[in-house]
């Protein structure tokens, strides 16, 4: 497909005497959608994280674009390109939708083409426009996932990280999330994608990693893993 | 009792309660930002108002400057105080899951500053005395003395500056999104040692405008700042932690009830009851009696 | 095998400090009255250990039980309530004691069930103010600012001030040390460590916080009445300064907090960082322990006893 955006090698994550990730390699390709699926527990929250800088690995390389992300801090990460949109969302609920807009924008580097993001944003969500100076804790669960999103692409990030966007949101909103988010990779904005909707995850994905207790236990191209019967094997802790 | 009060004595009582409380309003606004960001509770608030009290009183009686033209000099000190309190003594106690180290690391500065000043200017009590200290303006059956007014003055103008900082600037929108959930504050790409740094200034800035202000109004001593920290909380408690008009009107609540309370009855038993009322609306409504809960995303 | 090693340790050590009296000369001995003092502050730090230390609840409020075990102490003797007459009383050190003990329990009940953390530490703040100024206004009963006497006739020698405040610091000590090794110790630490999981396991955590709670009020009341003894004038100027909570917190932060000897080593060392700048620069004491704690706090969190001790990655 394209190079490697993002590459992990031999990643060991632990928290104090529990270990999360396991010798972890794993790549996403530049302009793809990767889904990275598993049960909870699996690590996959915790990779997410360790990516984006809030967790430092013990052992182990994350390069984005060649570059080492080990070291860096989570304010540091966005300003190169990676935007984390974390589990269970979290807006800032007490400030409006549109300061949430603003403060996504953060990071020097994007703060100029702050309108353009902007016009982006509201061109994909219509419904943030209408609400934009509602407070964002006022917002519905579906509207919510939607602001916590186009907060991140505030930042104009090369790589996009989702921690289950559709938990919580009912089917009409679960289908509107998975066409935007091939809208946005359509866009050239490659995504890295958590979900425990293991069905509509894989139909966009063009690859998809099954973790388990934090370790890969099958990967390969997201229409093969779809009508692999032994994907749901993988989940629920048969395999591996 | 009831013969003696009348309506000016009750507006009098009112008024002087309303200017005095402005400045635990202050106080508590600045120690609403600090424990916003940083989940501190900076019992040091009160000494370092008085402190900067003492520095605003020696401007004036060694350099002869004028205590509101101090302010000029006063405030960027204070600023910059605040983030040398923060960089030098509460960086990585800030970062730790203990918030009790922090509390200590704030009750060692307030011990320490405190004598401090005790042992190098003495306990005794200082006030300001200008040519204008005596000036009221006298309306309506009223007498509003000059310095208080300005006190108040400057505590309005203040409370209105760091609401505007944090409703209309970036930097002050990251405060407030910080104050609400750090670590996703940083993943938008805020950094927390900055917002952290920023509040402490703030928070110490208005420290420096509210000593002004007691300095001009009312004497002090080295250690009244320990009382004073106690009574800003307790402003803070009436108005809310999470609003800066709500700490500023907590504070005015507060004014006003010490006013009336220790004319009803004596000092002490009033300064009881206000701390009865703290523990009381910590126990029963902690966040505020002034602020209504935003539903969590 | 550990255990008999540090009992023998404990026993011989308190023999020895027991012999002092007899081989120094205790009117007039600075030593004496040094150990006098370290002994009395261990009494109430590691009251004080066993809240913050061993159940995480930071209080900022026990100068109030110092200042009613003082009262308590004075009182008695003054309107002889227990009328058992003669001076250094165990009884009325008891009482000294209980009192406090249920104060705490009083004003645990509300205070510890809805307050956590910071908020349990401003409201503990608070509390001790309250009965700084009810003391204050108290009246004829309670001798107001001034403060109540009691007769200093009676003392003949230094030698039972130093036995009583030797034991005191051994039960404290033991207290604390039979506490933590028991249930009730588990219970406390799981608490400190995360309410929520403790909470889910069965543990009933209000009861155990106020326990805790009460037996720091107790020691820090026995504390009071020793001083009390001792001063002989007892006021709310000297018994209810925050000093009496400040010192504790830093002796027990200095040697460790929620350890045994950490409180032992603290009080010894800070009492002896005092003594000495009290020679040499007098009035410097409160500025020296603002200094020292956050020093200690930034630098040492864990004390001294820590200093080995890794900390565990989060």
């Amino acid at each position: 497909m394209g190079k490697h955006l993002l590459e992990l090698k031999g990643v060991d994550v632990r928290y104090g005497d529990v270990q999360a990730v396991w010798d972890l390699s794993m790549h996403v390709d530049e302009g793809t959608i990767v889904a990275l699926l598993g049960a909870n527990g699996a690590g996959k929250t915790t990779l997410l994280k360790t990516i984006s800088g809030i967790i430092r690995p013990n052992n182990g390389e994350i390069l984005f674009s060649g570059k080492s992300l080990v070291k860096l801090k989570p304010q540091d990460v966005v300003g190169i390109g990676i935007s984390h949109v974390p589990e269970g969302r979290r807006l800032f609920t007490r400030l409006s939708v549109l300061e949430n807009l603003e403060l996504g924008a953060y990071p020097r580097k994007v703060r100029s083409s702050f309108g353009e993001s902007l016009d982006r944003a509201f061109k994909l969500f219509p419904i943030l426009k209408e609400r934009s100076h509602q407070k964002a804790g006022l917002l519905s669960g579906g509207e919510q996932q939607m602001l916590a999103i186009a907060r991140a692409i505030m930042a104009r990030p090369a790589l996009l990280m989702l921690d289950e966007p559709s938990l919580g949101l009912s089917p009409l909103f679960v289908k509107a999330m998975f066409e935007l988010i091939r809208t946005l990779n359509d866009q050239k904005v490659t995504i890295l994608l958590v979900e425990q909707n293991i069905h509509q995850a894989l139909k966009i994905a063009h690859t998809g990693f099954v973790l388990k207790t934090g370790k890969i236990v099958m990967s390969g191209r997201g229409n093969e893993l779809l009508t692999n019967p032994e994907i749901q094997k993988a989940y629920m802790g048969t395999l591996g | 009792m009831l013969d003696i009060l009348s309506f000016g004595l009750v507006s009098q009582l009112l008024i002087n309660g309303i200017l005095f409380g402005t400045m635990y309003g202050i106080a508590a606004i600045g120690l609403s930002l600090i424990y916003g960001t940083m989940r501190i509770i900076f019992l040091a608030q009160g000494t370092i108002i008085i402190f900067l009290a003492y520095i605003c009183y020696w401007f004036f009686k060694l350099l002869g400057i004028d205590p509101y033209l101090s302010i000029l000099l006063v405030v960027p000190v204070s600023l910059l105080l605040g983030m040398g309190f923060y960089q030098g003594l509460f960086r990585e106690a800030a970062a730790l899951e203990d918030k009790n180290i922090s509390l200590l690391i704030a009750v060692g500065l307030m011990f320490l500053v405190e004598n401090l000043m005790a042992t190098i200017w003495t306990p005794n009590p200082r006030s300001i005395m200008t040519t204008y200290t005596a000036y009221g303006v006298s309306t309506l059956g009223l007498r509003i003395s000059f310095t208080r007014l300005m006190g108040f003055i400057m505590a309005v103008l203040s409370t209105i500056g760091v609401n505007l900082f944090l409703n209309k600037t970036l930097v002050g929108k990251a405060v407030r999104a910080a104050s609400e959930d750090m670590e996703a504050a940083a993943l938008v790409g805020i950094s927390p040692h900055a917002v952290n740094g920023v509040a402490f200034a703030i928070g110490i800035g208005l420290a420096g405008t509210a000593g002004i202000a007691l300095a001009t109004t009312y004497s002090f001593d080295p250690y009244f700042g320990f009382v004073f920290s106690l009574k800003a909380m307790i402003a803070l408690a009436l108005g809310g932690m999470g609003s800066v008009t709500g700490a500023f009107l907590g504070g005015i609540l507060l004014g006003v009830l010490e006013s009336l309370g220790s004319f009803a009855i004596s000092g002490g038993w009033a300064d009881a009851i206000s701390y009865g009322v703290f523990l009381i609306v910590l126990m029963f409504k902690p966040e505020g009696l002034f602020v209504r809960s935003v539903k969590k995303a | 095998m550990k255990d008999k090693r540090t009992l023998i340790v404990t026993i011989v050590i308190t023999a020895a400090l027991s012999c002092v009296p007899f081989v120094i000369n205790t009117e007039t001995s600075y030593f004496v009255y040094f150990l006098f003092l370290s002994f009395t502050y261990i009494t109430i730090t590691q009251g004080w250990n066993l809240v913050a230390g061993y159940t995480g609840q930071i209080s900022l409020g026990q100068h109030a039980f110092f200042g009613l075990g003082a009262y308590t102490t004075a009182m008695n003797w003054i309107y002889d309530i227990t009328k058992t007459g003669y001076y250094f009383d165990p009884v009325t050190m008891l009482l000294s004691g209980i009192v406090p003990a249920i104060v705490a329990i009083a004003i645990g009940i509300p205070l510890l069930s809805k307050l956590r953390g910071d908020y349990f530490a401003l409201g503990t703040l608070g509390l001790g103010e309250i009965i700084r100024v009810y003391f204050i206004k108290g009246g004829t009963y309670t001798g107001g600012p001034i403060g109540l006497l009691i007769p200093s006739k009676v003392y003949t020698s230094m030698r039972p001030y130093y036995w009583t405040s030797l034991f005191l610091a051994l039960f404290a000590t033991a207290v604390v040390y039979f506490l933590t090794r028991s249930r009730i110790g588990l219970a406390l630490t799981a608490i400190r460590e995360d309410e929520t999981a403790a909470a889910a396991n069965g543990i009933n955590i209000l009861k155990y916080k106020i326990f805790a709670f009460s037996v720091g009020a107790f020691l820090s009341g026995l504390g009071g009445s020793l001083t009390a003894y001792y001063l002989f004038h007892i006021s709310p100027e000297s018994v209810l300064l925050l000093k009496w909570t400040l010192y504790p917190i830093l002796m027990c932060v200095i040697g460790g907090s929620g350890t045994i000897t950490g409180p032992i080593i603290g009080a010894v060392f800070m009492t002896a960082v005092f003594s000495i700048a009290n020679i040499y620069l007098p009035e410097m004491h409160p500025i020296l322990s603002g200094l020292l704690i956050i020093l200690v706090m930034k630098f040492m969190p864990k004390g001294l006893v820590g200093l080995k001790e890794k900390i565990r990655p989060r």
